[in-house]
């Protein structure tokens, strides 16, 4: 973890039409080659491992609900410049309280080139379940398993292997706060960004009569918005009713994501105004 | 294919969904979350939540919960009040002997005195009562209140409490807000956006306030040291100064239960809504993170904030106190006119003359108090020991009792600090309960002081 | 005084009343106007309900809804007739198809913002219909959709009333009486009428609420004597009337031998069941978002001084609920 420090020099990637979004929602990318962002259940140690990343010192502390806010910092790797992005904690991206609406509209339209889901070894179970959603939206996932000396104390023996295998994307034991396994994790993540490793997200399929809903709707999605990643979850989405994403649909906003064209009316970047401290 | 079409398709499909079709999707998420986890996760023994449990049936046990609680805020108040006290003193001589040195060195390469005046008595002598009234106390504070953050200890509070904020209409996550709060009510205010409802996070941001932060803290004890500690023995000083405190802190959450409940009686009329709360395993805290985050991060963050509303207000102070006018000067006189109301609120004029200067940051208040004081001729250097202050309040400004007993009410009190109501603000992106946070508890401020001072009169002991 | 002061005085008057759009007069106008499609709003609802329940409208009925002198009744059904919303045959009033809309829309409005005060602004449900009645008239259609899909597409409304979808199309209500249902065998509440308001407040006064399972105990001419297999309810037969209840549906059968998480002792063992249907919107999500699915074991862990709320070990995580929530948990201890 030597080379991750460092001052970032700046060159301007205005040009580049996948950053325009993210521009929208009051992200400086221009000096940045890539956006990894850092979801996970409540006090899973996102914050810490930003902080281990960045160098920063993003308050952490042990609640649900120390990070309020979305907190951005860089940090560089194999020569790659990384812009890291520190979302609220989150159960799930279902229900629609302020902050999940906040991790969940930034990995939905903020459309980060990789998302690392930081999980609590020690209550994997709990964590899967929103590894599973978030992998519904993109298939740029990185699964990180932190508190491992937790784990360990508590006599948990994680098999990062196994969960890959049944994920389907890359997951990785780490103890943020020593540092340890970070290293193979930025690796991973950048093999994520440069396709060589190609995931497979396990989606789950629910009752058969969901699936036949979800399987008429998605061809209609992607007949309105060809190339669309995630129309599957757009379905679902849809059929449960979200208000937002049915607003998204509406006014165009998902079929711009899609075409990364330039918008001017995002409504929802002034509601991710970014305070630092808190 | 139009957007619309795909809505309407939508809705047709999920009108023919069986009706617990959500709870379905979500049961299926974690039936196959088990089954992975299942997978990945052997147990090498089945120790798992011991330690765990045994501490949390103790913090929360019906028996130990609240006295552990009790316990635990006094101690950090103590450690607060006790380590404040032996480093306060050194840092004072340090800072008003420099003074001293400064001010003789203007002298003696022949500034003209309204420089020196300007700089070392305005100026330089506010900021050296900020940094040696707030540092110590915040040096221990922060670090101590961080460790148990860190620990997990917090959330286990607003499960000791929640009931008692079900019963005014507020809800169970406020404790950790009102925690927040004792760092920084800006922060505090921020925090509340972990309540869902915005009936119950008004409420927790309206009533904020009546956690004594960082600035103000200080101030409570300053006086508890000086004034209700001082007439005990040596030896029992500190207990007493650090319980005269931790009641302050329960009349404050006295006060936050009963503006809780009226607010839910009347402007925000509601009942308690759903309440869920993870509390999370414990965790070893990170000691030299701790220390980090809690004397570089934030111990500095906020004393330099402090300091820039310091360095103007001596400023102001000076320049008021060296307008003469006839025998006396501005400040003297405008706190002269304010010192009926003052009295009446068993107060004095220059308190409230301190408190407007104060409003951009509560945590100058004593600082501006101790220099108009000064500026009447008293005491030229800064007075460095506890003795020398009560000499200052008591045989020069007939400070009694009941002045600081109503100070420290008013300090719990009164209004928020500037930047929390620009908080209050932007979080409720309304004028009126920023206003009415304002009016709020102004007004508790004014009567509860009020009534002391009144009540002290009737029976004679003021 | 002088004259420029007197000619100041009136111009100012005269621009006070007449000034288009701030003017007194505009104002007493959009005001007549409001006032006048509240009223129309109200006659459709009537026409409605009393469709509904398969009886006829009258200018009589319509006046006694309404509160009006029969003066004003008549020239309103005058109107209602010249914009194509009712039809008179002989002394009864029949909605239009357009009318029926209208009034389909404005039910909507009404049980949908019952809904929002309920879930979100989680309002007693005593005040709910007051509020709701004030609200109902000021949304637009797409308003009205973009409601609905905020609060996730609602069906019923807190007191069980179907919400009409934007279709127009409206479930039955199911249920009967309380005071029509004869046997012992347990019932789930459907629906608790809030009119007239008096009988609505006994029912929740008494604590009576949608969704939940009771059964009679006795019956007389004065009182109807039920209970929920732990509370004991009385109610008048008049205020039993309104409140109509359902045979337990086949799925909602196992609940009968089900307790509310609430009820377990502690460390004591359960896996949930179902939850209670009275949970819905946010609260539910939250609820199964965190692991609260049917088919989850939990246990009470942890008891503060108070006895609430208590934390339950949920999928290996201590989650604390309050009582009356853990209540809404139906669970079968194992
Ligand atoms: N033992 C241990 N504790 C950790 C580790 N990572 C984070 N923590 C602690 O877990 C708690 C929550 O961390 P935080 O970063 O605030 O979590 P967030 O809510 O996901 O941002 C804090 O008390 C951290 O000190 C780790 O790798 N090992
Ligand atoms: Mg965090």
């Amino acid at each position: 973890m030597t080379n991750t420090k460092t001052i970032l020099p700046t060159e301007h990637c205005e040009t580049c039409p996948a950053f325009t979004q993210l521009e929208q929602m009051g992200i400086k990318v221009g000096d940045f080659d890539r956006v990894v962002a850092l979801a996970g259940n409540p006090n899973t140690g996102k914050s810490t491992l930003f902080n281990t990343l960045t160098g920063l010192k993003q308050h952490t502390g042990n609640w649900p609900g120390k990070t309020v806010t979305r907190a951005e910092g860089g940090f560089e790797f194999n020569k790659m410049r990384y812009k890291l992005v520190d979302l609220p904690g989150t159960y799930s991206l279902l229900s629609a309280s302020q902050d999940e609406e906040v991790a969940r509209d930034f990995i939905l339209f903020g459309q980060p080139s990789c998302t690392i889901v930081v999980c609590d070894a020690t209550s994997l179970e709990r964590n899967l379940n929103l590894v599973l959603q978030v992998m519904e939206i993109t298939e740029h996932v990185v699964v990180a398993i932190n508190l491992m000396d937790e784990a360990k104390r508590k006599g948990l023996e994680v098999d990062a292997r196994s969960l890959s295998r049944d994920l389907g994307v890359p997951a990785i034991a780490i103890t943020a706060r020593t540092g340890d396994g970070i290293h193979t994790l930025l690796g991973a993540v950048a093999d994520v960004i440069e396709g060589n490793i190609v995931t497979k997200p396990l989606r789950v399929h629910g009752t058969p009569e969901f699936q036949k809903a979800v399987n008429e709707l998605v061809p209609m999605i992607e007949q309105m918005a060809p190339g669309i990643p995630n129309a599957r979850w757009l379905a679902i989405r849809l059929l449960d009713g979200d208000a937002r994403v049915q607003k998204a649909l509406s006014t165009g906003e998902l079929g711009d994501i899609v075409s990364r064209q330039q918008r001017a009316d995002v409504q929802f970047s002034a509601k991710m105004s970014v305070e630092g401290r808190q | 294919m139009e957007a619309n079409e795909i809505l309407a398709k939508a809705e047709s499909l999920r009108n023919d969904l069986s009706t617990g079709f959500r709870d379905e999707i979500v049961k299926s998420l974690y039936t196959e979350a088990e089954n992975i986890a299942k997978r990945a996760v052997k147990a090498a023994t089945d120790k798992k939540y011991d330690l765990d449990q045994k501490i949390d049936r103790l913090v929360t046990s019906p028996y130990t919960g609240l006295p552990i609680m009790l316990l635990l805020l006094s101690f950090v108040i103590w450690l607060t009040v006790s380590g404040a006290n032996v480093v306060s003193n050194g840092i004072a001589v340090v800072l008003f002997g420099i003074g001293d040195y400064g001010r003789a060195l203007f002298d003696q390469i022949g500034m003209p005195w309204w420089i020196t005046g300007f700089i070392w008595d305005g100026v330089y002598l506010s900021l050296a009562w900020v940094v040696s009234v707030m540092l110590p106390p915040m040096m221990i504070f922060f670090p101590a209140f961080t460790f148990l953050e860190d620990l997990g200890y917090l959330p286990r509070v607003a499960f000791n409490m929640d009931w008692l904020f079900k019963k005014t209409g507020a809800h169970g996550k406020q404790s950790l807000t009102m925690a927040m709060g004792f760092g920084c009510n800006a922060a505090g205010v921020i925090a509340t956006r972990v309540i869902d409802s915005p009936r119950e996070r008004l409420i927790a941001i309206l009533t904020n306030n009546f956690v004594p932060c960082n600035g103000r803290f200080p101030t409570l004890i300053m006086l508890a040291t000086v004034f209700v500690a001082a007439s005990f023995p040596p030896a029992l000083t500190s207990f007493i100064a650090a319980g005269t405190v931790v009641g302050v802190v329960l009349i404050g959450v006295l006060f936050t239960f009963l503006a809780s409940w009226i607010l839910s009686k009347t402007l925000l009329k509601g009942e308690a809504s759903a309440f869920t709360l993870e509390l999370p395993p414990y965790r070893r805290p990170n000691i030299s993170r701790i220390l980090y985050t809690s004397i570089i991060d934030r111990t500095i963050f906020v004393l330099w904030r402090a300091m820039q509303t310091a360095a103007p207000a001596g400023a102001i102070i000076w320049i008021l106190a060296n307008i003469h006018l006839g025998d006396s000067n501005l400040a003297r006189m405008i706190a002269d006119w304010l010192n009926p109301f003052g009295l009446l609120l068993g107060l004095d004029g220059v308190i409230l003359l301190a408190y407007i200067i104060a409003i951009p940051a509560n945590e100058i208040v004593v600082p501006t108090m101790m220099m108009v004081y000064m500026g009447a001729g008293m005491m030229i250097n800064g007075p460095s020991g506890n003795s020398a202050i009560f000499d200052l309040l008591v045989n020069g400004n007939g400070w009694t009792m009941l002045t600081a007993i109503n100070l420290m009410l008013f300090a719990l009190l009164h209004n928020p600090c500037a930047t929390t109501i620009l908080t209050i603000y932007k979080e409720t992106k309304s004028y009126k309960w920023a206003t009415l946070s304002v009016v709020m508890t102004l007004g508790t401020a004014f009567l509860v002081t009020f009534l002391t001072a009144s009540f002290a009169r009737l029976m004679g002991w003021a | 005084m002088n004259m420029t002061v007197w000619l100041a005085l009136t111009i100012v008057l005269i621009a006070a009343i007449f000034i288009p759009r701030m003017g007194f007069l505009a104002i007493y106008k959009t005001y007549r106007a409001t006032r006048e499609r509240e009223l129309v709003e109200d006659a459709l609802k009537h026409l409605l309900d009393r469709e509904q329940h398969g009886r006829q409208a009258s200018p009589e009925s319509l006046a006694g809804t309404l509160n009006l002198q029969r003066g004003r009744i008549t020239r309103l059904i005058e109107d209602m007739e010249t914009q194509g919303l009712l039809e008179s045959r002989g002394t009864n009033l029949h909605l239009t198809t357009q009318g029926e809309r209208w009034a389909l829309h404005v039910v909507r409005a009404h049980r949908l913002w019952e809904r929002y005060l309920t879930d979100e602004a989680r309002m007693p449900l005593g005040r709910i219909h007051g509020e709701s009645e004030r609200r109902e008239h000021s949304l637009t259609e797409a308003q009205l959709n973009d409601l609905d899909a905020a609060l996730g597409h609602p069906t019923r409304d807190p007191h069980g009333d179907p919400i009409p979808t934007r279709e127009g199309t409206l479930l039955k209500t199911e249920g009967m009486p309380l005071t029509a249902w004869q046997s012992e065998d347990p019932v789930r509440i459907v629906h608790l009428e809030d009119e007239p308001a008096l009988a609505f407040e006994q029912i929740l006064a008494a604590g009576l609420r949608l969704g939940q399972t009771i059964r009679i105990l006795d019956r007389n001419p004065q009182r109807i004597l039920l209970t929920d297999g732990e509370t004991e309810f009385r109610l008048a037969p008049a205020v039993a009337a309104n409140v109509s209840v359902a045979p337990l549906p086949e799925s909602e059968a196992a609940k009968a031998n089900a307790i509310p998480l609430a009820e377990l002792t502690y460390d004591q063992r359960a896996e949930i069941v179902v939850l209670d249907e009275a949970v819905q919107g946010f609260t539910r999500r939250r609820f199964l978002d965190l692991g609260l699915t049917p088919g989850t074991v939990v246990y009470p862990e942890l008891q503060n001084f108070f006895g609430d709320p208590r934390a339950y070990r949920v999928r290996g995580t201590l989650i604390a609920l309050r009582k009356d929530q853990a209540a809404q948990i139906w669970v079968k201890p194992v």
